[in-house]
């Protein structure tokens, strides 16, 4: 059930890519997300699914719905570049190698993890939480910023 | 069970890779990168649903939040790149700073 799920959310990240049109490749990329959450579902991880399709998928396509009506109904052409793929394929066989090569420790060793950043208290994530909220309001001051000056040269 | 569920994540990843390297339009690029997060969420839950690893379900969750952010973000650079420059493509960046 949970590799027939993965395979039709591959299948539908792989048209999300391909699809010229752009809602058909924007409900291909939504549909991904949202089989990815009932495959969360099927590891008996109700929360993470949860989240996935709520929060992730709900707010990725409400944010991907604006850059939709600023593009247009069709993406602009593209050419097959032979480096991504030969690329991207030799990171994939890399990572399986990898995988493959420590699979037996990884399933073997006994995980000692009771201690430490982020394992004992789960409020040691607010720093992160903090820095992140800190950068992205000064990134988005500097960007009105900008805009507002660009538009007084203008 | 547990080894073809990481190959598939490992397969989302070099897709992701390979549509932020071959793709010059705004929203493919996001979409890709918002395969390559998928694809890291997914190696934490696969890993944490088969090796006992409870804390990676904190970490997908810090994940999904700052990547639904980081999207708003990168949609915000879009929009204000196409209203400044009125461009569509990553690509055509340069020439755009060329011209002017």
């Amino acid at each position: 059930m949970s590799i027939a799920l993965l395979f039709i959310a591959f299948l539908f990240a792989v048209g999300s890519l391909n699809i010229r049109q752009t809602v058909p490749a924007l409900i291909s990329f939504i549909s991904m997300m949202f089989v990815l959450g009932l495959f969360y579902i099927s590891l008996d991880e109700k929360l993470l699914a949860l989240f996935q399709i709520f929060v992730y998928t709900g707010g990725i396509m409400v944010l991907m719905l604006f850059g939709v009506t600023i593009i247009g109904d069709k993406f602009d052409d593209f050419t097959l570049r032979p480096v991504a793929i030969v690329s991207s394929v030799l990171i994939f066989v890399a990572l399986s190698v990898i995988f493959f090569k420590h699979k037996d420790t990884l399933l073997q060793a006994p995980l000692d993890i009771d201690n430490g950043l982020f394992v004992s208290q789960y409020s040691d994530f607010i720093i992160i939480f903090g820095l992140i909220g800190v950068s992205l309001l000064y990134g988005t001051v500097k960007m009105v910023k900008v805009l507002k000056k660009r538009s007084r040269d203008v | 069970m547990f080894e073809i569920e990481m190959l598939f994540a490992f397969a989302f990843f070099a897709l992701g890779l390979y549509g932020i390297s071959s793709r010059d339009d705004f929203l493919r690029i996001f979409f890709s990168l918002e395969i390559l997060i998928n694809s890291i969420i997914m190696m934490l839950a696969i890993s944490a649903y088969h090796l006992g690893l409870a804390q990676n379900l904190v970490l997908s969750y810090m994940i999904i939040v700052i990547a639904t952010l980081e999207a708003g973000v990168g949609l915000l650079i879009f929009s204000a790149s196409n209203k400044i420059a009125n461009i569509k493509s990553a690509d055509k960046f340069e020439e755009s700073a060329d011209d002017k």
